[in-house]
């Protein structure tokens, strides 16, 4: 089949914008190689065969019950993510980058994490500031002098990384609280043999269906001192949460007990779960719910989704918790913008992914600034999650911008404002068109950390804005996702 | 297994089982009765009450006129009565998602197509002219869903709850049904010289309980009060009779809990000393007094309910 047959079926329509950088491109336009023998392949169909596999896949998803819930004013909708049948392709020496980076960010935190819960040595160093921590909704003052088993705090993180028009990859965030999303990357993965078997075969593509196993081993290299084969739950706020499916999904690859906080107990600090056989120890919990709720003893007393007790278990050395309570302070975006120091205060060497330049509004000088250029930059809240909260300055109206401003004079510490970075696109199916269009799209990587060992997730979680021009990529916020595939060397 | 998902799993049991009878008996009455040798039997007031008094909602008063769309759609798709067919099936896949990561893939596909099903089911073709589709579909699924559990889960404690679920509300949904059809045939009696002992409610009773066709092959003659109702309660091989439900409760308690075999307060104590009582009885003293038998036995099925809720389910 030549070139021309397949622009005349399914990339006929395909417009690109030259300003956009294209991840199938390189930057003389010609198709990189990885995609070529992709994009034959996927030109052997046409448009309407592509409506056929994507309404397919679709049902797929929603037999399967993959399904997110959405909460609106009236009632509450359940949906599928919306998935492309067109994956993104990562090559091997790109990877490397990102994986080794993802490492080294996930260990910069934990040791930042460890050291301001101790002795602040990056503080009185001066290399952070102390209001950065003390002022932090997420730092918790009962986490000061307890030593987690295996030193570990941010067990499970998802980076959330983007490839600006530069063509280098920048890290947007760390998410080292509840990240989510993992169930996605392997459903995707299934999806797409389902509907596209054949193009595997042309591909080497890492596997993602080992995640489960290796979280598995790595929460039981966490385990209470003193227990020989810890007993692994995963503890979700319950079957209407958003993320359930990944809760149950975890649960059920890991072999592990699906429970809610009413299922435990604590007694003598040591926790317990209820079973048809009376009350079976518990040693290592992967929690799904936020430190609020955890314990309402020693956290939100009007919690019911946690386990009265929780905490002086977990204090006593009695039960691990993963993530650790008290790792928000380090995920929020006012610390995001010191993680190239932090990386070099402790380990030691130069940051391997980029970070984003940021304003801090808390420095009058930079506020100044941020409010002179609002129109050309984004302003986020730093403890808001899901893209909520978030204001793009070429896309605001005079109002809008003043509105930003007035927000921004009030309360200053609460945000901080970046450069607007342009998302790579990628070619996306888009139903209503039934046509390929680009799309922007970000990436997230889950790295595991346990003792001395680490493990991150040879694919990741590629989202994509379906709306034409948008930059928000969170499913809350209409967006989808594709699957990636990782090549191997 | 954790005690609350024990719960809810025994509970996805019985609604599924619940949701099948319940479909089988509006489907069976409806249709026999187009033909009916009777003109009450035929009438179709007669049947809408009959459905009505099946799903523990019935209509006494003889004045009152019902509408046939009406009360098909509340047993059917009614979403704000609390046991038409579609909450019943809303609750089995509710308590499903909640023991996701314990069943099998198969098994939770199956009953979210069935949830899918339906839900989107058009209502207004459904009271109109869907009946036979809808309830058919059903029993069909639940067939479906019954394989499933069989073929795809291990048969260990979480396939021996689920069991116990499902035979718990098999007995319980029989008795409902041989309730239905018994006063349903007093009424009947007399009219157009059919008498109560060969009225023609038996076969559709029979028929309501997938079992027409065995009885006929087990008995040779046509059925009657007496012969239906030993087939459908002490006959241990016909696989919708009460005795047969018991016998697969006990055979799942034993499970659960071998070792307290003999411990005088455990559910298995009590399934095995309800089991034998109807294990030894003759049909005569059942159908001399048909009213007591019901009460007794499903206030005996709570009882074991009650008392696996007790031990396993407290959490």
């Amino acid at each position: 089949m030549t070139m021309a047959n397949i622009e005349n079926q399914i990339f006929s329509s395909y417009q690109r914008n030259p300003s956009l950088y294209d991840e199938i491109y390189d930057e003389k336009g010609n198709l990189k190689e990885v995609y070529s023998e992709l994009f034959n392949l996927y030109g052997e169909h046409s448009i309407k065969d592509f409506v056929k596999l994507n309404e397919k896949a679709k049902s797929s998803f929603f037999n399967q019950g993959i399904t997110f819930q959405v909460y609106g004013e009236k009632e509450t909708k359940e949906k599928i993510f919306p998935f492309d049948l067109f994956p993104r392709i990562i090559d091997p020496q790109e990877w490397d980058i990102i994986e080794r980076g993802s490492i080294q960010r996930s260990k910069a935190l934990n040791l930042f994490l460890w050291d301001i819960y101790h002795d602040k040595k990056i503080v009185k160093q001066g290399i952070v500031p102390m209001e950065l921590i003390s002022s932090s909704a997420n730092y918790l003052h009962q986490m000061v002098g307890i030593n987690p088993p295996g030193g570990i705090y941010n067990h499970i993180s998802g980076t959330d990384i983007i490839k600006h028009n530069d063509g280098q990859y920048y890290v947007l965030e760390d998410n080292i609280r509840c990240p989510s999303g993992v169930s996605y990357v392997i459903c995707n993965r299934t999806a797409l043999k389902r509907a596209l078997f054949g193009v595997f075969n042309h591909y080497n593509t890492h596997t993602v269906t080992d995640y489960a196993e290796n979280l598995l081993d790595l929460l039981e290299t966490v385990k209470p001192k003193g227990v020989d084969i810890p007993n692994v739950v995963v503890i979700t706020p319950g079957m209407f949460n958003s993320a359930f499916y990944e809760h149950s999904y975890l649960a059920k690859t890991m072999g592990v007990e699906l429970v809610e906080g009413r299922d435990l107990f604590v007694e003598n600090d040591f926790v317990y779960m209820k079973t048809i056989k009376g009350p079976e120890r518990v040693d290592v919990i992967y929690r799904r719910i936020d430190d609020a709720f955890i314990d309402p003893l020693e956290f939100r007393p009007d919690s019911a989704l946690g386990v009265p007790g929780l905490f002086a278990a977990y204090k006593k050395g009695n039960v691990t918790l993963a993530n650790a309570p008290g790792t928000g302070v380090a995920d929020d975006k006012a610390v995001y913008t010191y993680m190239p120091d932090i990386i070099k205060y402790y380990l030691d060497e130069e940051p391997i992914l980029n970070n984003v330049y940021t304003y801090h509004c808390s420095r009058p000088d930079e506020l100044k600034y941020v409010l002179e250029h609002v129109h050309e930059l984004v302003v986020k809240p730093v403890d808001e999650a899901g893209g909520y909260g978030i204001s793009i300055g070429n896309r605001l109206t005079k109002e809008e911008i003043e509105a930003v401003k007035r927000q921004l004079k009030e309360n200053p510490r609460k945000y901080v404002a970046q450069p607007i970075m342009s998302l790579s696109v990628h070619p996306t199916y888009i139903d209503d068109n039934e046509s390929f269009e680009q799309r922007h799209v970000d990436l997230r990587t889950f790295t595991v950390l346990g003792k001395d060992r680490e493990f991150v997730l040879k694919g990741g979680l590629t989202r994509v804005a379906l709306k034409k021009g948008n930059l928000i990529v969170n499913s809350s916020q209409g967006g989808g996702s594709k699957d990636t595939w990782v090549l191997k060397k | 297994m954790l005690a609350r998902v024990a719960n809810n799993l025994f509970w996805m049991g019985r609604y599924i089982e619940r949701s099948e009878h319940v479909a089988r008996y509006l489907n069976v009455n409806y249709f026999s009765s187009l033909d009916a040798p009777n003109q009450l039997s035929q009438s179709r007031q007669f049947v809408l009450r009959s459905m009505l008094f099946m799903v523990g909602e019935p209509e006494n008063d003889d004045k009152v006129h019902l509408d046939e769309e009406e009360v098909l759609y509340k047993i059917g798709l009614d979403n704000d009565y609390q046991f038409s067919i579609i909450n019943n099936v809303k609750y089995a896949r509710e308590n499903a998602n909640s023991a996701r990561d314990l069943i099998s893939t198969e098994l939770y596909e199956s009953i979210n197509k069935f949830y899918h099903f339906v839900l989107n089911y058009d209502a207004d073709s459904y009271v109109k002219n869907g009946l036979h589709d809808f309830t058919v579909n059903i029993t069909e699924m639940t067939a479906i869903l019954r394989g499933k559990m069989r073929g795809t889960l291990l048969h260990d404690e979480i396939y021996a709850i689920i069991m116990m679920g499902v035979n718990i509300e098999r007995a319980t949904q029989i008795i409902r049904i041989i309730n239905a059809k018994h006063q349903d045939a007093l009424k009947a009696q007399g009219s157009y010289g059919d008498k109560f002992s060969n009225s023609f409610e038996w076969t559709t009773l029979l028929k309501c309980a997938e079992s027409y066709d065995m009885m006929r092959r087990f008995y040779k003659k046509t059925p009657t009060s007496i012969s239906t109702l030993e087939f459908l309660i002490l006959n241990p091989n016909c696989p919708r009779s009460v005795m047969n439900s018991l016998n697969q409760v006990y055979r799942h308690i034993k499970v659960l809990d071998p070792s307290k075999k003999y411990n005088k307060k455990s559910t298995a104590f009590l399934v095995g000393k309800v089991r034998s009582e109807y294990e030894y009885k003759y049909i005569n003293e059942i159908e001399s007094d048909i009213q007591s038998f019901i009460e007794n036995i499903l206030e005996r099925l709570a009882e074991i309910s009650l008392k696996m809720e007790k031990e396993f389910f407290n959490y």
